[in-house]
């Protein structure tokens, strides 16, 4: 019995020790590993940027179908005015200095017993490891009478930072002082849960001095929402929300906030209940993960699962799907959360290429919102990993939003570390 | 036979310390996040590897380890003023907090001009060497009593701020040294000493 | 059971696996810069830091930027007293600790800025103990003074400053760096030791606070604290460094009166040359010793009129020991020197003169027996001399002492015997078999005792053998021949025959024929008389020096002690060499002669050397009246053992003599 026990042992010690020499020509070989990273959004290039950091010898390449990146965070300022679109964004040199290889070209396709990648140009990239971080794309068969079309010329949905966010801000400018805007908010899961209420906020706060009797209206698919308290004492301090007068108004989906159709030439939203007429319609559409994802069979219904500890899809072997495509449950869809998730499946491609098991994950969300003028809130959140369950959790009396009722002077910093967060996620996605 | 039984003995007690190191071991190499990969999870605020960009968010990269031990502990037990940190300081232990002390002690500091009041700074710079020299050594560069040569300029306001309205608590002997110094420059004091370590690189 | 051990081979598998990837991981953790653009130079954090360790290494510029500041000596403590926290960097840096770091001894202090209130907790005796054992057997020799270090502190840890305060048992009563200047020990003869012992005074005196005021008006504490001499003395050079024993202790007492002559040698010199000294150096205290006279922590010049040896303080200093000391004991020399002719010219003179006695008797008596062995030896060789003749052993025997004479001869032999022993203790007291006598004796109070006990027997037995010689006399005054062969009186014949001994010696003449009592005889017989007077009178001086100061002035004393001790010296060579030789070690009497026990000697023999006693009894024919029977063989072997005895006593304390005389310090 005890022999026995003697001889398991040392069996698995001579296994160890082949499986660590075996591991040795993996080191070698590691100069040769190539990554091909699909979609240059934070996941993206924050992954691509920290694999070359984790291991200088990989070769990695980027394919991102725009020139450059423009950053959905912080875009809600350019609705106020406070900010302009140039100013959210950037190229992608920052990246290249880091020796990634940046393509200018779409995915369409990913083949994984082949390992390779294509673009809708027709090339192919082979890969050892592939990191897909598409984004989210829109469910354009939810809401009748909204398609893309639409979306373009008229009501723009802006969730993407672009020419839509720029459409908007200028139908808010052009609107009739005492006129309305309304907002239609989809139903979980989507991209930046607090953003529809902070871009409510944003042109409240441009309409308070431009428009002071236009109304901004929330029509909500749902019946709660991010930083919910947090945004209600903002707005009542700033917009006299819970007043006859209330600049802001929330329609929860249990009080008729849910739209199935829009009329696009009267701007006119067909809810439930009752139809809203806007002068200026923002339809924010239910959400999916981006088109690659669906391409190259990474999901499962609308998002694409993964093993939390690598963010490696469990469709298929080598695929890493980050960010607000992928199914990470208790992780909010947020810049911040693809950014801690790329982090994690870099380390774990290296590891892996070293022929080592990837170590526990760790995540961190934060998320500013601002208000208005010197009001900012705030979400916090590092998550751990259960290996048991297989599931990313919140670190038990960790994490929360901004205390209630706090200082104007909390307030106003959490405004400028919004401003100061911003600079610092940019710059360590792809500076 | 007696023997026999002697190696036996023998064997039961090696394999008694195998066993004993095998049931240390997989706590040593611990299943846990690695501090380097907690440490990343700090830059999207504090900046790739705690290179700030941020006038808002201190660098932390290059800072003494023990003095992040320090700052990160006084957080998680709301110790310190503040609208994030004490929430995410939670999520540590004591021993992942020194990881990540030391990771970021291992990371070069890398500054970012800001701009400046030359005239306050080098009024600044006198007080700096009059009251704050002494424990903020050497133009108050990365040490034992923090990093403030070069740390963002908003930061260290903010920082003032907390302290002089009791929102923090002094350390040792600084308060009387602070004291002393708005005394000599009044309320010019603070935008002096913020300005001159702003001037720093 | 069976899925933790698979867990646990997992987890060894893991290890292994980690430790060949070792080398992949570093380069995880430290990326090399990726681009062009150069990482900023300077220090990284982590090198402020031990990598073994893992603390925190401070340098000493960072501990001197505060403690250095000579523009800002004192700092406030958290309660806002004041506090001197400055430290010379110059001076540990030329100290030996110069090479140390601040943390390497204040090891309480992982930050700077100091986070709280700094305790001093520093140990000393641990670190110098550590190093002593790691370099003790370096060829370099650099940490030799360590040894010292380390015998310092074994002496340290049984002294009173190592043991815990009585009124806070939490602390010692005194502990190093309370005497050393922490920062500031120097290496010997070096410039800090001199500043520190300086120091010295106010350093003991912050507890010994009685004692330094007292020491602060003495001479050496003028020259310390005043004239800033270090070489004057200071409380270590007497009370010792480390040992510090109480100096209620007989042993420190003996230590602080050793210590002084470190310095004051002379006086030391002349110190042990007297009674004073002598029992001092043989252990006790309980003679006079240097702070007994001169005062301790007071000590002053004796022109100084609060001096305890100023001439109006001296008596009540002498009565400090002598209760009834008068002033003739003022007239004492304590530090009588018989060397020093200019101040001390009659105690010179006693000396000189005693020595020249010495040497002459010693040197004549000496070549005489040389000169007799050689030629008894020479006689012997050639077949002459005397033989006892075997085909007659029964011969009748000759009367030469009647009983009562044998018996103050043993008497006397013993007493003196006894008296060289109890009193060569003294002079010889830098001995170790003095030392030991005096202890196996019973101290210095009972050899005192024995030695005055065995003064008085031997004056009784001189002063009876006196009565009785006279009564003897007396009553033969009518035909008692003051000159005659039977008598004890020198006359002419006995240097005749010293002079045809000296010629038999030397091969010229015949050896000559002796009377009823030889020259050396004759010698042997009166030298005591000398000596008794002399010994007898300078002991009589000293038997009760309180009560002979009522008579006599106090120098008496000095040179009282001078000639006993010369004269006694004398007699203890002379009898247990030449006598011893005389009578017992010549080849003729070889190895002894017991007559002086059985009272007869064999015809043979006294017709051999006092031949001409002989031939006069047989002329008178009253030979007859003196040939007595053999005697008993008990009374043969018990003469024999006694003899044994005594000689074997005598040699005994000859050589203890001898050795004495040669290892006398100069």
């Amino acid at each position: 019995m005890t022999d026995m026990k003697r001889r398991t042992f040392i069996r698995a010690t001579a296994g160890a020790v082949a499986l660590g020499t075996l591991g040795i020509p993996g080191l070698v070989l590691g100069a040769s590993r190539r990554v091909v990273v699909v979609g240059g959004g934070v996941g993206g290039c924050t992954a691509a940027k920290y694999l070359r950091k984790l291991d200088p010898s990989l070769a990695v390449t980027l394919i991102e179908s725009k020139p450059a990146y423009t950053s959905c965070f912080m875009s809600n300022e350019v609705l106020s005015g406070d900010r302009t679109l140039q100013s959210l964004t950037f190229g992608y040199d920052g990246l290249r200095r880091h020796g990634v290889e940046v393509v200018q070209g779409t995915a369409v396709g990913i083949d994984p017993e082949k390992k390779q990648v294509q673009t809708a140009a027709g090339d192919t990239f082979g890969y050892d490891a592939c990191v897909v971080s598409p984004g989210v794309g829109f469910k354009w068969d939810a809401i009748e009478g909204y398609d893309e079309k639409v979306a373009n010329a008229l009501v723009p949905h802006a969730w993407y930072a672009g020419p839509q966010t720029q459409l908007l801000r200028r139908q808010i400018e052009s609107m009739p002082e005492g006129g309305h805007v309304i907002i239609a908010a989809p139903p979980n899961p989507f991209k930046c849960p607090p953003g529809p209420y902070e871009r409510a906020s944003q042109i409240a706060m441009y309409c308070k001095h431009h428009k002071p009797r236009a109304k901004v209206t929330i029509l909500d698919a749902k019946d709660a929402f991010s930083k919910q308290g947090l945004y209600m004492e903002g707005w009542r301090k700033l917009y006299g929300y819970g007043t006859e007068d209330s600049m802001i108004q929330w329609i929860s989906a249990a009080a008729g906030g849910a739209i199935e159709e829009l009329d696009p030439s009267t701007r006119t939203l067909v809810g439930l209940v009752e139809d809203f007429q806007g002068d200026v319609v923002n339809i924010i559409p239910p959400q999916k993960a981006g088109a690659i994802a669906f391409a190259a069979d990474l999901v499962d219904g609308d998002w694409c699962p993964v093993d939390k500890r690598t963010f490696e899809s469990s469709r298929h072997k080598g695929i890493y799907v980050l960010g607000d495509a992928s199914s990470a449950a208790a992780m909010p869809k947020s810049a911040y959360a693809a950014n801690s998730q790329a982090k994690v499946a870099a380390a774990a491609i290296v590891a892996r290429f070293q022929g080592k098991e990837p170590d526990d994950p760790t995540f961190v969300n934060t998320c500013y919102s601002i208000v208005g003028e010197a009001f900012g809130i705030s979400v916090a959140a590092v998550y751990g990993f259960d290996s048991h369950t297989n599931t990313i959790t919140p670190i038990p009396g960790s994490g929360g939003v901004s205390p209630a009722n706090a200082s104007p002077e909390i307030r106003k910093r959490e405004v400028s570390y919004a401003h100061s967060w911003f600079k610092n996620v940019i710059n360590d996605m792809m500076e | 036979m007696e023997k026999m039984k002697n190696n036996d003995t023998l064997h039961k007690s090696a394999r008694h310390v195998l066993l004993v190191m095998l049931a240390v071991l997989p706590a040593a190499v611990s299943a846990g996040p690695s501090g380097q990969a907690m440490a990343f999870t700090c830059a999207g605020c504090h900046g790739t590897d705690g290179s700030s960009v941020g006038p808002s968010m201190p660098a932390i990269a290059g800072m003494d380890p023990e003095v992040f031990v320090d700052a990160m502990k006084a957080y998680r037990q709301d110790e310190r003023n503040s609208s994030i940190m004490n929430r995410i300081a939670k999520a540590y232990t004591d021993e992942q907090l020194k990881e990540m002390g030391w990771f970021f002690a291992s990371q070069r500091l890398q500054l970012f001009p800001q701009q400046y009041d030359a005239t306050l700074a080098a009024r600044g710079a006198e007080l700096h060497e009059e009251y704050c020299e002494k424990c903020h050594e050497n133009g108050g560069r990365p040490g034992d009593a923090g990093t403030l040569a070069g740390q963002w300029m908003p930061y260290l306001h903010y920082t003032m701020e907390d302290f002089l309205d009791g929102n923090r608590k002094w350390p040792r002997k600084m308060k009387r040294k602070v004291d002393a110094a708005i005394e000599e420059a009044g309320d010019d004091a603070i935008p002096a000493l913020v300005n001159f370590y702003g001037s720093q690189r | 059971m069976p899925s933790r051990i698979e867990t646990k081979r997992v987890a060894c598998l893991w290890v292994a696996l980690l430790g060949l990837m070792i080398t992949s991981a570093a380069t995880a953790v430290t990326p090399e810069p990726v681009d062009g653009t150069a990482q900023p130079a300077g220090e990284l954090m982590i090198d402020n830091f031990d990598p073994e360790t893992g603390k925190r290494i401070i340098p000493n510029e960072r501990c001197l930027t505060c403690h250095g500041d000579e523009e800002h000596r004192t700092d406030v403590r958290d309660d806002g007293s004041p506090v001197e926290i400055f430290v010379h960097s110059e001076q540990i840096e030329a100290s030996v600790h110069g090479s140390q770091k601040c943390t390497s001894c204040h090891v309480t202090i992982d930050r700077v800025p100091h986070r709280k209130a700094p305790s001093v907790i520093v140990g000393c005796i641990e670190c110098h103990r550590e190093t002593w054992k790691e370099h003790k057997d370096d060829p370099d020799g650099k940490h030799e003074r360590l040894e010292v270090v380390n015998e310092q502190i074994a002496s340290y840890m049984q002294s009173v400053h190592a043991r815990p305060n009585e009124l806070d048992q939490s602390r010692t009563n005194a502990t190093c760096y309370d005497c050393h200047a922490g920062h500031n020990v120097g290496e010997l003869g070096s410039i800090q030791r001199a500043e520190h012992r300086l120091q010295n005074p106010e350093i003991c005196g912050h507890c010994h606070e009685k004692e330094l005021e007292d020491y602060r008006t003495s001479d050496h504490g003028k020259a310390v604290m005043e004239e800033r001499d270090s070489e004057a003395a200071v409380c270590s050079d007497c009370h010792t460094t480390h040992e510090i024993a109480s100096p209620e202790t007989d042993k420190a007492k003996l230590q602080i009166t050793k210590n002084c002559g470190d310095c004051h040698q002379e006086a030391q010199r002349t110190y042990f040359k007297s009674y004073h000294g002598q029992v001092h150096r043989l252990g006790y205290t309980d003679a006079a010793k240097c702070h007994d006279c001169h005062g301790g922590h007071l000590v002053k010049s004796e022109d100084d009129p609060t001096s305890e040896i100023h001439a109006s303080n001296r008596l009540q200093n002498c009565r400090n020991c002598h209760e009834d000391a008068n002033e003739n004991f003022l007239s004492f020399w304590p530090h009588g020197d018989a060397h020093d002719r200019e101040n001390y010219p009659g105690l010179w003179a006693f000396r000189v003169f005693m020595e020249i006695l010495v040497f002459a008797v010693m040197a004549f008596f000496w070549v005489h027996v040389l000169l007799w062995l050689y030629r008894e030896l020479m006689d012997r060789i050639q077949g002459k001399g005397f033989v006892e003749d075997l085909s007659q052993p029964d011969v009748v025997y000759f009367r030469r002492f009647p009983l009562v004479w044998r018996w103050i001869h043993f008497l006397f032999a013993i007493a003196t015997m006894t008296l060289i022993l109890t009193g060569t203790t003294l002079l010889f007291s830098h001995t170790a078999w003095a030392k030991a006598v005096v202890e196996f004796l019973g101290g210095i109070r009972m050899e005192g005792i024995i030695h005055r006990t065995a003064a008085v027997i031997w004056l009784g037995i001189f002063f009876t053998h006196l009565a009785i010689a006279t009564t003897n006399i007396w009553r033969k005054r009518k035909t008692f021949e003051w000159f005659g062969s039977t008598s004890l009186v020198p006359n002419m014949k006995d240097f005749r025959d010293l002079r045809d001994m000296f010629k038999w010696f030397l091969g010229r003449g015949p050896r000559p024929q002796f009377s009823q009592w030889t020259y050396w005889q004759k010698f042997d017989y009166w030298a005591p008389f000398w000596g008794a007077t002399v010994i007898g009178l300078s002991g009589l001086i000293l038997f009760m020096p309180d009560k002979t100061s009522l008579i006599l002035p106090g120098w008496t004393f000095n040179i009282a002690n001078l000639v006993h001790a010369e004269e006694a010296l004398l007699a203890a060579i002379f009898l247990n060499s030449v006598h011893f030789f005389n009578v017992h070690f010549r080849p003729e009497r070889f190895p002894m002669s017991t007559a002086i026990f059985t009272g007869v000697i064999p015809i043979d023999e006294f017709k051999h050397d006092h031949r001409l006693q002989y031939e006069r009894l047989l002329e008178t024919g009253e030979l007859e009246k003196h040939l007595v029977h053999r005697p008993s063989r008990r009374l043969s072997l018990a003469a024999s053992f006694i003899t044994t005895v005594l000689i074997m006593a005598g040699l005994t304390l000859l050589t203890l003599v001898l050795f004495g005389l040669v290892t006398l310090p100069s």
